[in-house]
Parts: C-alpha cells; sequence; structure tokens
C-alpha cells in the first residue's frame, strides 16, 4: 500500500526552497580563484547568494481525501479537511540539498518534519521525512516572468517514526492509522511554479500539491510498485513529446478500480495559472501487448476507461491529481488490464485514431532503484535496493543489468562567462574517475517479490581527489531490465547518483594553516549568509570565538537539520578533522593556529572535462538547474556516443 | 530602572512553602527572557562588515541572559516547580512594560540606535547602586518601589528561610546543566539554598555589577555599564579616582543598520509580500524555540540542541527579512515579530 490506497488525504499550499547559489557553478570552489563578487546577488546567475538552504511547507492544507472509496472534499465529509500540514514546531525546519555541484538533478529534501494540526493547533500525527532526491523532472510551465523555474518535479519518501494524537475524532485519519504499518506513512508531493526573482513574492516560493496514504512493510518507500506510464522524451528528458509526463498508478487487487497519481503530469501556463487546457484526454488499456510506443491508437485497439477531469476547476486541489477510475462496470477493462498496457491519449479524431500521450512501460515491465543517491565514504559498502515489476506484479527472476554512467552529471552548472575573470580559470573536472574507486554488481536476479539488490562497494583509497579543487568524486549507475527492446528506455531519470567521498587521515594534531583554513575557505566563499552573520570561516579569530556553536553544528548526525555543513557534501575524514581541530588546545587553550603554508600546495592535475564550451545563458534564465540542464543537453547533443535512447 | 509593587517582596517574604515561591521564579524567568527580543533585534539590525564589536557587546549580553533564563528554570525546578515557556503569555506584547514592572518603562523592538540604548536598554539595566562613571547622569529610582535587585534578594532571603527541605528535584536532569554551553562555574545543579543563593547571585553581579564595580568580571562590565560604553563610544576603565568610559574606542557607524520599522506584527503586513511570509517565517522559528526550550526545562533536555539550533536559524532568517522594505518608498525594512504563533503561512 501507498499514497495511491485509500485512506488517503490530499493537500495543497506552498513550500519555500531557500537554496544557496554561490555553489551552483562549481568553479567557485577553486579557493585562489574566488573574489567578493562572486557573492553579489544575481553575479553569474546568482539569484539567491544569502540563501539559507531551508526547505518548509508554508500555508499547506488537507483539500481533499478519500476514505473506503468515498471522495471527502468537506469538513462535513471528515473534519481532517482544512486541517493544516506543518513542519516541526521544536526544531528547525528541514534543508534542501544538491549532491554536489556537478550533480543538481537529485536535490534531496533533509531533516524534515511533518505535521498535521486540528482547527486547535494540536498535531494529530507527526512523522520525520526520510530524506529523498526528486524525480520526473520535466519542464512543466509554459510561460513565466524572469527568472521562474520552470521545470516541476515530484518528491516521494515516507513519514517514519510516527507519532499519533491519542483521539483521532476523523475517520480517515483513523483509518489511516489503522492501515499503515511500521509508524510509517507514504507521501508524495509535487512542487512547479517555483520563482528565483527576488522582487516578485514568489521569491524561493513555489507550488505545492500532494498526498499522504498508507505505508506497508516491504514495499517501495521512492516510488509505487504498480502501473508505470512514461512520457516519450527521445528528444529531451524533460520536455515529453505528448506534453504530458509520467503517471504512475495501482490496480485494486480485485481489479475494481484504477488509480492513477496525475499530480505531475500535466503543463501549468505559468507559475499560478494551474492546469493548461490541452483539450480532453483519456485513459484506456491497450487490447494487445505491443513490443514498441505507439505515437496514435486506433479506437478499436484498445477499451476506454475513462476520462480524466483535469479541467475541473477544483480537481487539482482537491485530488492533487490522484484520479480513481472504478472499473466494476467494465468487465473488458478487467480482464484486459492484468496483461496489457494503459494509455494515456487525446480525442479521438474522425478516422477513429487518437494520440498517444502516455504509454505504460513496454510489456508492462519496469525495474526502480527505491533510493538512487548514496554517499559513500572510502572503505565503506551500500546496497542498491531494486524492485521490478511487470503490469505492477513483482517480476520474479528477471535479470537486471548495471553499468556506469554519467548520467546527467558533469559540467560547470554556471555560464559561459566568469565576472569579473577568474584568475586562475578554474578547470572543470571531470568526473567518474578513476573509475575503480568504485565498485559494484554488474548484474542482479530478482526472487519471488521482485526486489534484488546491487553491492556498492568504496575502495580503500577512495577516488583520491581527481577534481583538484573539489573533494570526492561524483559515479552513476545505468540500470535496466534484459530483454527488452534495444534502445528503449523506460525513464531516463532513473540512473544511481554516487559521490564517493575522499580518503583523509585525520591528522594527530590539525592546524588552521594545514588542515582546517582550506576547507572552511571553501565553505565561507560558497555560504554567505553563514560567514556574513554567524561566524566568518576566513578568519582564525573569528572562528576561536565560536568554538562552542562549531563543535554543536559539525557534531550533529547528517540527517539533524542543524548538521554543518548544510550541504552535506563533506566526507567523514574531513569533518573527524575539523571537529578534532575544535577540539583541541595549544598552549593559549585555543585550537593550533600552526604555520603558514609558504607556497600553495601544488595541487594534483586536474582531468578537466572535454566537451563543449558552456552554453550561453539568457539573463531570464538564471542559473541553478536551468544551466546545470542546459549544459547536459549540449553534452548530449554533442556527445558521438549513441545519444537518443541511451542512458544519459 | 524597572520597579516592581512592594507587596511583591512582602509575598515572598511571607512563602511559607516552596510551592508558594514558584509563581516568582515563573516572573523571574519570563523578566530574563523579555530582554531577549529587543537586545537581539538591536544586535541583528547591525549590517554585516559593520558594527562587529558593538554586536559581539551585545552579543555577550544576550548570552548572559539566556543564563539567566537557564539558572532561573534550574531553581524553579529545583523547588518542585514546573517552568511555563510555551504559551503565548509568556512573551510580553511589545511594546509595552516589561514582566512585573510597574513603572513608565516601554520596551519596544526596535533597530540599534544610541538612544534606545540610553532609553530602554540601559533602564532596563539600571543598577539598585549605580557606581558613579563620568559623563553618566540618570534619575534616581523612587523609593517605593522595589527593584530587580531587591527582588531576587527577597527570593534568596526567603530561599534561606525555608531551607534545604524545599529542594525536591535536585539534578540534572530535569534541571538542565549544559557544559558545552556554559562554563560550570556558571551554571550548575541547583541542590540547596546556598546553590540557588550563589545562582541568583550571578543573575544579579552580570546585570548590574556591584555597588562598587562595575565590572562582573575584569575586563567585562555588567550589562548597565556594557550598554554605556557602546553609548559613550569608549570602553570602561578604571581610573586613579573611579571609572570612565575612556578606554579604547568603540566605533559606530550609522549606516551599518538596518532602517527597521519598530514593533512590526505579522498583521502588519498583507499576505502574498515577501514581508508577510518572512515576519510569519521569523515569528514561527521563535515561537518554535520557545516551546522546544519548554521541552528541554520539562524533563527533554536533549531538546535543548534543537532550541540552540533555531537560535542560529533565527539569525540567519533575519538577514533576508530585515532587507525586506515594508513597502514601496517606505525606506524602512521588516523587522522582527515575536508574536507566538502556531502555524506559518503568510501566502495568497
Amino acid at each position: 500500500m501507498s499514497y495511491l490506497d485509500a485512506p488517503r488525504l490530499h493537500f495543497r499550499g506552498w513550500f519555500q526552497a531557500d537554496v544557496s547559489t554561490i555553489n551552483n557553478d562549481v568553479r567557485f570552489f577553486q579557493n585562489p580563484s574566488f573574489v567578493p563578487e562572486y557573492q553579489e546577488y544575481n553575479q553569474n546567475g546568482s539569484w539567491n547568494p544569502e540563501g539559507t538552504g531551508i526547505f518548509r511547507l508554508l500555508d499547506c492544507s488537507v483539500t481533499g481525501g478519500n476514505l473506503g472509496g468515498r471522495r471527502i472534499i468537506t469538513p462535513q465529509d471528515d473534519p481532517v479537511i482544512g486541517m493544516l500540514l506543518e513542519n516541526a514546531d521544536q526544531r528547525a525546519p528541514g534543508k534542501l540539498v544538491d549532491l554536489d555541484p556537478q550533480q543538481q538533478m537529485v536535490s534531496q529534501i533533509w531533516g524534515m518534519q511533518v505535521r498535521l494540526l486540528d482547527a486547535a493547533g494540536k498535531a494529530l500525527l507527526a512523522g520525520e521525512y526520510k530524506p529523498a532526491a526528486f524525480c520526473n523532472l520535466w519542464r512543466r510551465q509554459q510561460q513565466g516572468v524572469a527568472g521562474d523555474q520552470q521545470l516541476g518535479a515530484t518528491y516521494q519518501s515516507i513519514l517514519d517514526q510516527m507519532s499519533w494524537a491519542d483521539r483521532l475524532d476523523s475517520p480517515l485519519l483513523h483509518a489511516l492509522r489503522a492501515a499503515s504499518d511500521d509508524d510509517s506513512l507514504s507521501i508524495d508531493f509535487n512542487v512547479f511554479g517555483y520563482g528565483r526573482d527576488a522582487s516578485i513574492p514568489r521569491y524561493t516560493m513555489g507550488h505545492v500539491v500532494g498526498t499522504i496514504g498508507p505505508y506497508v512493510r516491504g514495499q517501495p518507500k521512492h516510488f509505487v510498485m504498480g502501473r508505470q506510464m512514461v512520457a516519450d522524451t527521445t528528444q529531451s528528458p524533460v520536455v515529453p513529446a505528448g506534453g504530458v509526463f509520467h503517471v504512475q498508478g495501482r490496480l485494486a487487487p480485485d481489479a475494481s478500480a484504477l488509480t492513477l497519481d496525475l499530480g505531475n503530469t500535466f503543463q501549468i501556463v505559468d507559475a499560478n495559472s494551474g492546469l493548461a487546457d490541452i483539450g480532453p484526454v483519456f485513459v484506456g488499456v491497450l487490447k494487445d501487448n505491443p513490443m514498441a510506443p505507439l505515437s496514435t491508437v486506433q479506437a478499436s485497439q484498445m477499451e476506454a476507461i475513462g476520462e480524466i477531469p483535469y479541467l475541473h476547476p477544483d480537481w487539482y486541489t482537491q485530488t492533487a491529481g490522484v484520479q480513481d477510475f472504478d472499473l466494476r462496470a467494465n468487465a473488458v477493462a478487467r480482464s484486459l488490464l492484468p496483461s496489457r498496457p494503459l494509455v494515456l491519449f487525446g480525442p479521438p479524431a474522425q478516422d477513429g485514431s487518437a494520440k498517444v500521450l502516455l504509454q505504460e512501460t513496454i510489456d508492462g515491465k519496469y525495474v526502480r532503484a527505491d533510493d538512487f543517491v548514496f554517499r559513500i565514504e572510502p572503505r565503506t559498502a551500500q546496497v542498491i535496493q531494486l524492485h521490478a515489476s511487470r503490469f505492477g506484479k513483482p517480476l520474479a527472476g528477471a535479470s537486471i543489468a548495471a553499468t556506469a554512467t554519467q548520467g546527467m552529471m558533469g559540467g560547470s552548472g554556471g555560464g559561459a562567462r566568469i565576472t569579473p575573470p577568474m584568475h586562475p580559470p578554474a578547470a572543470i573536472p571531470q568526473i567518474g574517475t578513476p573509475a575503480d574507486a568504485i565498485g559494484f554488481s554488474s548484474s542482479a536476479t530478482t526472487d519471488a517479490a521482485g526486489y534484488a539488490t546491487l553491492q556498492l562497494e568504496a575502495s580503500t583509497a577512495g577516488p583520491g581527489v581527481p577534481r583538484g579543487y573539489l573533494a570526492g568524486q561524483l559515479y552513476g549507475i545505468a540500470y535496466q531490465l534484459t530483454g527488452l527492446p534495444p534502445g528503449y528506455l523506460a525513464n531516463p531519470l532513473n540512473y544511481i547518483s554516487i559521490l564517493a567521498y575522499s580518503r583523509k587521515e585525520v591528522p594527530d594534531k590539525p592546524t588552521w594553516f594545514g588542515d582546517i583554513q582550506p576547507l572552511f575557505t571553501q565553505y565561507g566563499h560558497l555560504y554567505p549568509i553563514m560567514n556574513r552573520y554567524v561566524v566568518d570561516l576566513t578568519d582564525y579569530a573569528y572562528v576561536v570565538s565560536r568554538l562552542q556553536g562549531l563543535r554543536f553544528a559539525f557534531s550533529l548526525p547528517m540527517h539533524d537539520p542543524n548538521h554543518m555543513p548544510v550541504t552535506r557534501d563533506m566526507g567523514q575524514g574531513d569533518r573527524d578533522t575539523i571537529i578534532r581541530w575544535l577540539n583541541s588546545a595549544g598552549a593559549d587553550g585555543l585550537p593550533p593556529l600552526g604555520d603558514p603554508i609558504a607556497a600553495p600546495e601544488a595541487a594534483a592535475p586536474l582531468r578537466a572535462a572535454a566537451g563543449p564550451a558552456e552554453v550561453a545563458l539568457a539573463p531570464s534564465e538564471g542559473g541553478g538547474k536551468t544551466a546545470f540542464l542546459k549544459q547536459y543537453l549540449q553534452r548530449a547533443h554533442t556527445d558521438q556516443t549513441p545519444g537518443t535512447g541511451e542512458q544519459p | 530602572m524597572i520597579r516592581l509593587q512592594g507587596k511583591i517582596l512582602r509575598e515572598i517574604r511571607a512563602a511559607t512553602a516552596g510551592p508558594e515561591l514558584h509563581k516568582y521564579l515563573q516572573s523571574a524567568i519570563e523578566l530574563e527572557h523579555s530582554t531577549i527580543p529587543p537586545y537581539l533585534t538591536a544586535m541583528f539590525s547591525l549590517r554585516p562588515g559593520t558594527n562587529r564589536h558593538i554586536s559581539e557587546k551585545i552579543r555577550g549580553v544576550v548570552i548572559q541572559e539566556m543564563l539567566h533564563m537557564t539558572i532561573a528554570s534550574n531553581i524553579l525546578i529545583a523547588i518542585g516547580g514546573r517552568p511555563a515557556i510555551d504559551r503565548p503569555d509568556f512573551v510580553p506584547k511589545y511594546p509595552g512594560p516589561l514582566p512585573m514592572d510597574v513603572g513608565n518603562l516601554v520596551v519596544g523592538i526596535e533597530a540599534f540606535s544610541k538612544p534606545l540604548l540610553t532609553n530602554v536598554f540601559m533602564a532596563i539595566e539600571q543598577p539598585e547602586d549605580e557606581v558613579p562613571v563620568r559623563t553618566l547622569k540618570l534619575g534616581e529610582a523612587e523609593p517605593e518601589f522595589a527593584t530587580i535587585g531587591a527582588f531576587y534578594d527577597a527570593i534568596k532571603e526567603q530561599i534561606m528561610a525555608l531551607g534545604p527541605s524545599i529542594f525536591v528535584h535536585t539534578s540534572a536532569p530535569p534541571q538542565v546543566v549544559a557544559e558545552n554551553w556554559f562554563p560550570p562555574d556558571k551554571l550548575f545543579v541547583i541542590d540547596s539554598p546556598e546553590t540557588a543563593c550563589r545562582a541568583i547571585d550571578i543573575i544579579k553581579l552580570e546585570g548590574e555589577g556591584t555597588s562598587t564595580d562595575p565590572f562582573q568580571s575584569p575586563h567585562d562590565p555588567a550589562h548597565f555599564y556594557q550598554f554605556g560604553s557602546i553609548v559613550a563610544g569608549r570602553e570602561l576603565i578604571a581610573t586613579p579616582d573611579g571609572f570612565a568610559y575612556g578606554g579604547a574606542p568603540i566605533e559606530f557607524d550609522p549606516e551599518g543598520v538596518w532602517p527597521l520599522r519598530a514593533n512590526c506584527r505579522i498583521a502588519d503586513f498583507l499576505p502574498g509580500t515577501q514581508a508577510r511570509t518572512r515576519i510569519e517565517q521569523f515569528a514561527y522559528n521563535y515561537s518554535a524555540l520557545l516551546k522546544a526550550l519548554h521541552a528541554s526545562f520539562n524533563g527533554e533536555p536533549a531538546k535543548l540542541g534543537a532550541a540552540i539550533g533555531l537560535m542560529y536559524d533565527l539569525r540567519v532568517l533575519s538577514v533576508a527579512m530585515m532587507q525586506t522594505p515594508t513597502g514601496v518608498g517606505s525606506g524602512e525594512t521588516v523587522g522582527p515579530s515575536f508574536e507566538y504563533v502556531d502555524t506559518q503561512g503568510g501566502m495568497p
């Protein structure tokens, strides 16, 4: 069970993602070239240089629900309607964090608590949001003011360590609690309409609609093992040919109902417009099981299930795009659905043909890594959990192949020119090298539950510092079910992103000049909110006047919202070095200064990324994901290796 | 100077059991807390890169007020009470009088200025027996009212009179002793009349100094004189004939202050504006801080870390808020609100 099951509740409101933006260009990690101008607003596309990293929900309230197949939309239906969804009230809000400046496409929420309040402000439920990255990123917004982030995406995770009020007057909440395992709930939300222009009210904020439902032990936490309808993204991974984006759904075990999540499917015109009218859209099931995506379908080739009421003014806000279809009167659909693919299609023409907007994965087969973002220390191992299905049922005995990929990773993340120019210029690091710093199993076979694992290991030596001015290295793993048609790729965004931390031996007696200053200087450059207002990390005297706070923040676990560094991109060796230094005392009782390093240490030769020149960015495009994506598309376009259809 | 009704002292002296002192310790917690929002606002209003020296001085005072609030809470816990921090009336309404004050002192939430220090902060901290420091002139306290010093003295006397038997929770937890944040000679377990009196003496000394010495420790003037030195623009030093603000200069750059509108309230700003979302976010974060402190002092001492995290967040949240105009062409920016709220919003 998941948020696609009943009982479930839907909510809508706003989110804030107050990310900092100087680190959106990897070149600014090169300390000696950094000048204060790079910290100014809108310099080099840095639209929020004093960002705090905070991710929070605001003005979110419950707008709809489903209990036992009954739609709930008013407080008379169930008192849960109108209740407020809030974040923590006894600790800091969550944080939004890129994996790395060279992988900005899997931004994760960390340390967020979610609570539901009754009218008196009492928390009826509270849970910890298991850190999750967005997925299914696409260009959802068609128009916008300058700086608008026109990309939208989805976050799916669970709330765990749930606590519930003793008394629940809401039948829906009562049922939700009873239906869930492991003190957990399933939560999914879609984010869109985000503003990056400091002069508008939406600055650092956007819309959110989402759903909370039961979580059942053994189910994936970050996607639904169900029916996956995917868009044709052969031209661009973020621009679907049919104008609508991926859908996941589930068929009731007795095939009496189909539930689809269309919350991240329809375009919006501008940030506040609501859904764009693209004409009637229907869902149906094919009578055959074609081995290739269809562009059109004849009415005779399928059984229609229903129209999607997405143009109804309250539909999106009351359902978060989760739509149920009652199949009890449609015996044909019920018989086809267990073995035939779903399609989303437009209105049939005179000749009976309709444009296929989305189609379920070929042969109904789908595999997904539940967690797809990993941070790994040298000499450690982690397990990648995969779930394979066919028409929503576990796919047993399936073979999964895993290969190295760069995914969308790499590039600078910034524009063509840096102003003022860097001296010396920073090379854009190559990623994925040395290849032997990580190892992973190249294949796996699913068990009866469709479940398989890949072992991920980091070498004892780690990657070294192949990126020169930036610690750690990025790696990617592509995975695919074997036996699918050549070149077919269900979802090019499905790959594993790995940040392999550099190995760092903690010195017995770390010093400011020898160990701490280079690290702190980099953070001081990139995060002026910290440097200007809390502690100037570039200044020894200032740092030693704030030892208590620094010891506190550097010692917090990664899931704590106040963990330092906020970016969660520092390896344990560096963190332990800092903590040891903060806790050490020289003759004056303060952490030792050491001796200035006469000349900058000769950096290891940097393997710069080959490939095209930097893309030019229009002033309105801002930095961050837009630049990152444009660079990726340019690399993919220039790359002579087979492009379309391959895992990016 | 904060002036209490004289009957408060009589009531304290009339207490015959520990629980009868609870409400006065709760008042002490509220009073010690009530100075933090105005001081914090003044400190946050100083722009980065300027006025660093002044900022550090105010910060030092704020941290000591946090210590005093903790001490008062521990004494209350020790004699069987429960600090009540997570409720709307814990926070005084600004602008207005501080808890227990029946005088004319109106305390608001304003950006740093020397008149603010002279007229408000120094008035809050004015000692009962002010040590003469040249360049300073302030009015005498009116004798029919009790002072904060007398209030704490009365509590001390009554605790001594009631004796060790009123001490029922003599360990941490439930008391909060945070060695990572406060040295053990400042924050320690209250387990006896003697430790309670020693702790109260720390509050008095750090706030007021002594009747003969304005320094609470070498190089660290008591709060009144700390603020006095900022106003005078020179450090307090001992001179052959007393004390004077004649030490190293304390530079003040008037340009280095955000032009905050005084005493902002959430309702002053329309939903759908940055001003509204930012001030709500600040107030929510401050309320969360009070809730985390309440939990820390009511059996969940591990929540202190979360409270401290929230304090750091307040600092960074103030940054964007204090740069947000209150309206087009106003020339003012949004100041913080310390309203106690349970929800955060601000968008349409």
